[in-house]
């Protein structure tokens, strides 16, 4: 009983647990000491042995172990030496098994059956089972006569002493001995028939019932299968089942003769709804917590099916991830359905969720996604300066003559490494657009006030676009000198030096010689860098 | 749930021998070193047959038995090897039988049968030189024109003038008959529960019910554990051919045969248990095809042919009915559906998927075939002979069943089913009672005299074994040819009931 109890409570490790299997185990020794068998009698509140209650409980509870054995119909136990070391343990764990089990389950007579007991032996009364007629052999018959058998029996004797001989393949025994290859092919299809997939299987079976029978009840009834299977499936993790069911209700879809359009719609909608964001994110949550992954290829094999509506929970979870085993396979998933789906990923441009935002925006301009162009441009109005400087990269990596014309407000924004970000991709794609903007900016006062790394990077781009045209304005930035003789400020000449280093034309290089022995060393050097740019 | 229910298994003979058959991971020592034994026996005695004395193989192989004797003596104290029924026990453990040891377990039964020798008791001191002395005698016993018992005693004698005191023999256990009385009544008992719960579970499905798992779980572990501990008399209950209960009889039938296939092949008690299951299931999608169809009596029309052909399918989507499992069915959906597939996937339904059909599928197709042929349905008026029925499985690779499996079959019920009505040379009818234990006697099986030599039918009848030999060497009795037991109105099932 207490064995029972701590089986129930504590874990197999734990000293109380141990404790309490070793007391039971040494109480064998003494009964083994009287007897070889030790038989226990059950009825509702009591066990008895050699008809003395050893145990009484009131109770008709689950923790009343006598009730508990009396209820399934158990009658009789009968314990063998060596029962306590071997098979003890086993059946605490029945016992526990059938203590929670629910009406549904398999009770203690089939468990202790499943068991398989060596050092066990029980006897019950079958509660489930009524008593059943005799069996006999129905119909009216009627018997040959005598003579009738007699004539019987003398013909086929006499026609097999005429014939001398029998046919000797029906009497050769050795016909029917397996040989080896054979005894070989027979252990290896007892191997397969528990390796095999018995889900799949079954699928497979429904899904040939599904395309074959073209009965709505038939298609009706099948389907409903398939949307119960799928659960239980992704439940157990049965991944690669899932995938499969997927895969083969689309080629369903394709072969079955005379769908209705409702089995139609049913049929996608098994894919669609593991690709809602609830489903696929119990699925992403379980997987991420998972002490053990399935097979890399079966999560894969799953990932495959995933709908375009399953991208906004897959970005989601991309930046939450924490096992470092799923986050490859999700991000070939993200990648492959948004490449599949472009305007999915438009339209996850502009999630209110802004990790999903983000890793939209950033897909579309990897993807170059020209589609994405405008949403993108609609990006640039957001008050969240990294998401519109992504839109900015994603604008850039596009680099579309419309992608940068969308590009072309930025270059005004608010945010210091917006417009960097912004001017050095009109420079690197040599957008001449851009440039009245770009002049009016670094002509303008707001440039003066901007840190070195931005006024230069406006120079660099307006030099990249301006062409000759801007030398005069550059080359009097550089070596103008003012109302006393004052020249410009040092950080902007070294940028004009820059701007003219990337004009690169001969009469830039001229402009910038003359500034070659120049004493302010911020000055100096951008010139000698842009004319080592210019290869002078 | 009370105790005034009705007590079904509330002898003692009720005892579930849960022990019998372990799955190989919990054997115990014994019966991994018990095989072991038998094994090396088995070789030593076939190493005797082949070779001279002096040759190595036969040395080696004495040795070998003499060493894995010596073993089982030192660690179990004793060792005796006891032969009931068709099973070994060593000591107390009766041995499991699979498909690696089949051949050896066997061997030993027949020659032990053949030598009137029903235990083997091995002292620790058996040397190598004493058992080559046994087993040439048992061999040279094996036949012979005198009865069994004759030849335990003259084995007795010659052992004795040959002095080997390490062996002590002993004749077959008195208590075998009893046993077998016994295990024909709770066979009795578990065939009719299991008709009883078949017809429940076909009535629940067709008026769209949920059947009681527990119950049918029950019924297919009853079948199982007679099937395991004494086959005979449960395989000669398929010989009833109810013709108005086809449907329930036939299910298990096909439940039985296959589980005994099953244990031919080695399968665990839980293997069983599932191929049971799925044996006893394989014709549910039935309860879904209209009864007048079922039973019509004249030829069907190509729609009603349709429907009948549907029952493999419709038998899948009913198991799905069956929502009290832990588990849905699946392997017993894969058996309905593969049933009539045949092993060339020409049968139906014709699979649209690749597809391998399952052994458990083979098995069972072969249980249906033969037990569809051989009873009386309202189609099948006259059942087809079920020696004709074996005959046509073997020759007919259109019949679509898997040659090996047949084989195997045939091991299990012998050339001659039980069942079949055969004429003898004696000018008797016998109704085949039981396959000959002894192996390579599979066409002569044990048989129940049912008409003397006037033609007179006799009930209950006598049984012989047809491998008996008169006092010149020359068998007793040998079939000359099968019957047809309608045609003479003997009603088979009445001489297993």
């Amino acid at each position: 009983m207490k064995a029972a109890r701590a089986h129930q409570l504590y874990l197999p490790n734990n000293p109380i647990y141990k404790g309490a299997i070793d007391s039971v185990r040494a109480a064998f020794a003494p009964v083994w000491s009287q007897t070889e068998e030790l038989e226990l009698a059950f009825s509702e509140t009591e066990i008895l042995w050699n008809a003395h209650p050893v145990l009484s409980e009131e109770g008709k509870s689950s923790d009343s172990l006598p009730w508990l054995f009396y209820k399934d119909g158990v009658r009789e136990l009968t314990i063998v030496k060596g029962f306590e070391n071997e098979e003890l343990v086993k059946l605490l764990d029945i016992l526990q098994r059938v203590r929670k089990a629910s009406p549904d389950e398999d009770d203690l007579l089939t468990l202790l059956w499943e068991a398989d007991f060596l050092t066990l032996r029980y006897r019950y009364v079958d509660l489930a089972m009524e008593p059943a007629a005799p069996l006999a052999d129905g119909g009216e018959i009627q018997q040959a006569p005598p003579s009738e058998i007699q004539q019987a029996t003398s013909a086929a004797v006499e026609e097999s002493r005429a014939q001398g001989v029998v046919n000797i393949q029906d009497f050769d025994s050795t016909l029917y001995f397996l040989d080896e290859p054979e005894i070989a092919y027979l252990q290896e299809e007892v191997r397969r028939e528990y390796l095999v997939d018995l889900r799949n299987n079954v699928l497979a079976i429904l899904l040939d019932i599904f395309e074959q029978q073209a009965d709505a009840k038939v298609r009706v009834e099948a389907l409903e299968h398939f949307e119960t299977m799928m659960v239980h499936m992704l439940a157990a993790g049965h991944f690669r089942g899932v995938a499969y069911l997927l895969r083969e209700a689309q080629v369903a879809a394709e072969r079955s003769r005379d769908l209705q359009p409702e089995h139609q719609r049913r049929l996608s909608d098994l894919a669609a709804k593991v690709s809602t964001p609830e489903a696929l994110g119990q699925l992403l949550q379980a997987l991420d917590e998972a002490v053990e992954l399935p097979p890399t290829e079966e999560l894969g094999e799953l990932f495959l099916q995933f709908r375009p509506t399953a991208l906004a929970t897959v970005f989601s979870w991309l930046t939450r991830l924490q096992n470092a085993r799923l986050r490859p396979l999700l991000e070939a998933a993200a990648g492959r359905l948004a490449s599949a789906s472009t305007s999915e990923l438009v339209r996850l441009v502009g999630a209110s969720e802004r990790d999903v935002a983000t890793e939209a925006i950033r897909r579309c301009g990897a993807l170059k996604a020209q589609a994405a162009v405008a949403a993108l441009g609609k990006v640039l109005t957001n008050t969240n300066a990294a998401l519109r400087l992504l839109a900015v990269q994603s604008l850039t990596e596009i680099g579309s003559p419309g992608a940068l014309q969308a590009l072309e407000r930025a270059v005004e924004d608010a945010d210091r490494e917006v417009r960097i970000a912004a001017v050095r991709a009109f420079s690197s794609r040599s957008y001449r657009p851009v440039l009245v903007r770009l002049e009016s900016m670094v002509k303008g006062k707001s440039i003066r006030e901007a840190d070195l790394t931005e006024k230069m990077a406006f120079f660099e781009g307006y030099g990249a676009l301006c062409g000759d045209a801007g030398i005069e304005f550059l080359d009097s930035l550089l070596n103008g000198k003012g109302f006393l003789g004052r020249r410009e400020d040092g950080e902007l000449r070294a940028c004009a030096a820059m701007a003219l280093g990337r004009i690169a034309t001969i009469k830039a290089t001229e402009s910038l010689r003359k500034a070659t022995s120049e004493k302010d060393v911020v000055v100096r050097n951008a010139v000698n860098k842009a004319l080592r740019g210019v290869g002078a | 749930m009370t105790s005034t229910r009705s007590p079904l298994a509330a002898d003692r003979g009720a005892l579930n021998a849960s022990a019998a058959y372990p799955d190989t991971a919990s054997d115990s020592f014994i019966r991994r070193a018990g095989r072991s034994f038998i094994i090396s026996l088995y070789g030593a005695l076939r190493a005797i047959k082949l070779y001279p004395v002096e040759n190595i193989a036969v040395q080696k192989a004495l040795e070998e038995t003499a060493s894995h004797g010596r073993e089982l003596v030192g660690s179990e104290g004793e060792l005796e090897v006891r032969v009931s029924g068709e099973f070994i026990f060593l000591n107390a453990t009766r041995l499991r039988l699979d498909l690696d040891n089949y051949a050896s377990f066997s061997h030993l039964l027949s020659i032990f049968r053949a030598t009137g020798v029903g235990s083997l008791h091995i002292a620790a001191n058996a040397t190598a030189k004493d058992w080559l002395i046994l087993l040439s005698l048992l061999q040279a016993s094996g036949t012979g024109q005198d009865s069994p018992a004759a030849r335990y005693d003259l084995l007795l004698g010659k052992l004795q003038s040959a002095g080997v005191t390490s062996f002590t023999l002993g004749p077959p256990n008195d208590d075998d008959g009893a046993d077998r009385e016994q295990a024909k009544e709770r066979a009795k008992r578990t065939y009719s529960q299991s008709v009883a719960v078949t017809k429940d579970l076909m009535h629940s499905v067709r008026m769209g019910k949920t059947p009681s798992i527990k119950k049918i779980k029950r019924v297919v572990q009853g079948i199982v554990d007679q099937i395991l501990n004494e086959e005979t008399s449960l395989i000669g209950l398929t010989a009833i051919r109810d013709y108005d209960e086809y449907t329930f009889t036939h299910s298990v039938n096909v439940c039985i045969f296959s589980v005994a296939i099953g244990k031919r092949l080695g399968l665990t008690k839980l293997q069983l248990y599932d191929l049971g299951m799925s044996a006893l299931f394989h014709d549910i999608g039935k309860s879904r095809v209209p009864t007048e169809v079922l039973n019509k009596t004249s030829s069907l029309t190509d729609d009603e042919w349709r429907l009948i052909a549907a029952h493999p399918w419709l038998g899948v989507l009913a198991l799905f009915q069956l929502r009290g499992a832990q588990e849905l069915p699946y392997r017993a959906m894969v058996v309905a559906h593969e049933h009539h597939m045949k092993i060339d996937l020409t049968g139906y339904p014709r699979p649209m998927r690749p597809r391998q059909m399952s052994m458990f599928s083979k098995i069972v197709a072969i249980a249906d075939s033969f037990d569809a042929a051989t009873s009386r349905r309202v189609y099948q008026t006259t059942p087809l002979n079920p020696a004709q029925v074996m005959q046509e499985m073997r020759d007919n690779a259109r019949r679509g069943m898997d040659p090996v499996l047949v084989k195997a079959f045939v091991n299990l019920t012998g050339i001659y089913p039980v069942g079949t009505l055969v004429v003898l040379d004696t000018f008797e009818f016998g109704i085949v009672h039981a396959v000959n234990p002894i192996q390579d006697m599979l066409s002569r099986p044990i048989v129940r005299i049912v008409s003397d030599t006037q033609g007179n039918l006799l009930y209950p009848g006598t049984l012989v074994d047809l491998a008996d030999r008169n006092a010149d060497g020359v068998f007793q009795r040998t079939i000359i040819k099968t019957e047809n037991p309608d045609r003479y109105g003997i009603r088979v099932g009445d001489y297993f009931v």
